[in-house]
């Protein structure tokens, strides 16, 4: 059975998130925008930030676009992970997911969430499709403002 | 459907190709990604082998022992090139890293040196990245307009367009012969007669024909065609370039340096006759020797025995996939006996994206490519984002279809349950 090997890649919630994201759409208002694309396979994100008054913490993240089960789920857990966190605890959490797709520790428990993420890890080929979403983020958060500023590419 | 050729064909190669025998995740290899690139028959290696313990010195450049043999085989090589397009002349064929930079060399050297602001240069939408990119970059340089013929309904070159691009403004066709996506084989013989009656040059990318089909470039009466050495199992780093011998005569060189010159003063040099006038540099001589050795491997079982095998499994392979429902498969349908199309099927299966699909296949052996193949342009004209694609040679068999039907099946199985 090809399948019995990936149960650890696509995860339950993976699929469930992949059939029934909770995070799609745009935010109101947008004030981060950032394109993100995989020029290896064609996968592309749009992601839209609301901050707060003061610019400094994330209120809402939103995702678009189309690509694989594992970029799809991943951009909506990481949507929902970043509700109400500083720009400064976000950029963490993209260093952190980077380190956990090289297989190098994971998530406190609040965000455990993301763990279900760690089973990519075993599949080196597709952690672009994971990471897209989170480079895609750390682009949004260090542009300044919130003009389209073309694509970034996780190459 | 029996499969007639399947006993004199691919049995009898398998056993040429080591990497054949390779196991994946715990399952036999099934190799459908050859329109990528092609594995190496044994034969192949030898020769790259065999050239670096017993052969291995510059050419053109020694008058010692090696240095002879080194050059012999490589301009044996070329030669065995010319007789495999049936080119007229052997300094027709100029050796190339790959097909992408035959496609350059002619964009550069001919491009720059001819075309004007406001000519048209027509290209498909089906262009492989490597027939579109070398002509965008020169249209931005030379102020020249690209046109682009579309697809019929059945998503293949549309001749009645293509006849009403033409035009006296018209400078250059560039076209794919057989489209690594569509799998269409386009009618290049016709596509050179009609732009010839406008004085126009055609440029064809035979990449994926001449590892597949016999190739006669005098019959198709092409001004130029490239291919590359690793579909066709040579290695990696070698292609060609046909070019007719006049033409080929009136281009400014390319690449500048040592081996394409003929008097070198500092101010100014004359150039080598043809082919070394576009060969600066030490060659890619193993790679080219190795690529003659393929040639050969190729041409003794039969490019008509190859062709007509692969017919054989085209027809087989989407006798299966019409089976599933959820497939969408790109390019024309072939005929019932496999003809009109070439060996390899780009599609879609419902709600399952390509890179999924291919992850699964992956663990039952299957290798198959998922993505947009260089050619983005002609996914976003279909509207698919991606595709997968599975795509033969003479060594698969109609066991490996199953093994990767059943694998495709399982897959959409597991994502369909989730959408059902
Ligand atoms: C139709 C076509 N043209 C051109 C190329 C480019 O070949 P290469 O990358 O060897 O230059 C390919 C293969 O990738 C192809 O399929």
């Amino acid at each position: 059975m090809a399948l019995d090997n990936l149960r650890d890649l696509y995860q339950q919630v993976i699929l469930e998130r992949y059939k029934k994201p909770r995070h799609r759409g745009k935010t109101n208002p947008v004030h981060r925008y950032q394109r993100g694309h995989n020029p290896s396979c064609g996968d592309t994100i749009e992601l839209t930030v609301k901050l707060n008054e003061t610019g400094d913490r994330i209120e809402d993240v939103k995702f678009e676009g189309e690509g694989c089960a594992i970029a799809m789920a991943s951009a909506d857990l990481m949507s929902e992970a970043l509700q109400g966190k500083s720009l400064e605890e976000a950029l963490d959490m993209v260093q952190r997911f980077q380190n956990m797709m090289q297989g190098k520790g994971e998530f406190p428990f609040e965000q455990r969430k993301l763990n279900v993420m760690q089973g990519v890890s075993q599949f080196p080929v597709r952690i672009k499709c994971a990471t897209l979403t989170w480079h895609t983020l750390k682009a949004a958060i260090e542009a300044s403002n919130p003009q389209p500023a073309g694509f970034v590419s996780n190459e | 459907m029996t499969l007639i050729q399947e006993k004199t064909i691919a049995a009898k190669v398998r056993s040429d190709f080591p990497i054949l025998n390779e196991q994946i995740h715990g399952k036999p290899l099934v190799y459908l990604d050859n329109a990528a690139t092609s594995q190496k028959p044994i034969a192949v290696l030898n020769a790259l082998q065999h050239y670096y313990k017993h052969d291995n010195a510059n050419v053109h450049r020694g008058v010692h022992t090696l240095s002879s043999r080194a050059t012999d085989a490589y301009e044996g090589a070329r030669d065995k090139i010319a007789a495999f397009v049936n080119a007229a002349f052997r300094q027709e064929i100029v050796y190339t890293r790959n097909a992408s930079e035959a496609i350059n060399l002619v964009a550069y050297s001919w491009g720059l040196a001819n075309l004007q602001p406001g000519d048209e240069i027509i290209l498909t939408v089906m262009e492989h990245h490597s027939n579109l990119i070398p002509w965008q970059l020169i249209a931005q340089r030379t102020g020249a307009v690209l046109k682009f013929v579309e697809l019929t309904e059945t998503e293949e070159f549309d001749f009645d367009h293509f006849k009403s691009l033409l035009s006296n403004k018209t400078k250059l066709v560039a076209v794919v012969h057989i489209s690594n996506t569509l799998g269409c084989i386009n009618p290049v013989k016709e596509i050179c007669a009609e732009a010839h009656r406008y004085g126009v040059r055609v440029l064809i990318d035979a990449s994926q024909s001449v590892p597949h089909l016999p190739i006669d470039v005098q019959d198709i009466d092409c001004d130029w065609l490239v291919a590359t050495g690793h579909k066709m199992c040579g290695p990696t780093g070698i292609g060609f370039l046909y070019g007719k011998l006049d033409l080929l005569r009136s281009m400014p060189p390319f690449l500048g340096g040592g081996e394409m010159i003929a008097d070198v003063f500092l101010d100014h040099s004359t150039y080598a006759d043809l082919p070394h006038k576009f060969e600066a540099g030490t060659p890619a001589i193993a790679e080219a020797i190795a690529l003659g050795a393929a040639v050969d491997y190729l041409t003794n079982i039969g490019m008509d025995k190859i062709h007509a095998y692969e017919e054989e499994l085209t027809a087989y392979l989407f006798q299966q996939l019409e089976q599933i429902p959820e497939v969408r498969t790109y390019g024309p349908k072939p005929k019932a006996d496999g003809s009109g199309r070439a060996a390899l099927a780009a599609f879609t299966a419902g709600g399952t994206h390509p890179h999924d699909l291919s992850t699964i296949l992956d663990q039952a052996g299957v290798a198959i490519r998922a993505g947009h193949h260089c050619t983005q342009p002609l996914h976003r004209y279909l509207g698919a984002q991606s595709t997968a694609r599975a795509s033969l040679y003479f060594y698969n068999t109609r066991e490996e279809i199953d093994v990767f039907i059943a694998a495709l099946k399982e897959a959409i199985e597991f994502f369909g349950s989730l959408f059902g």
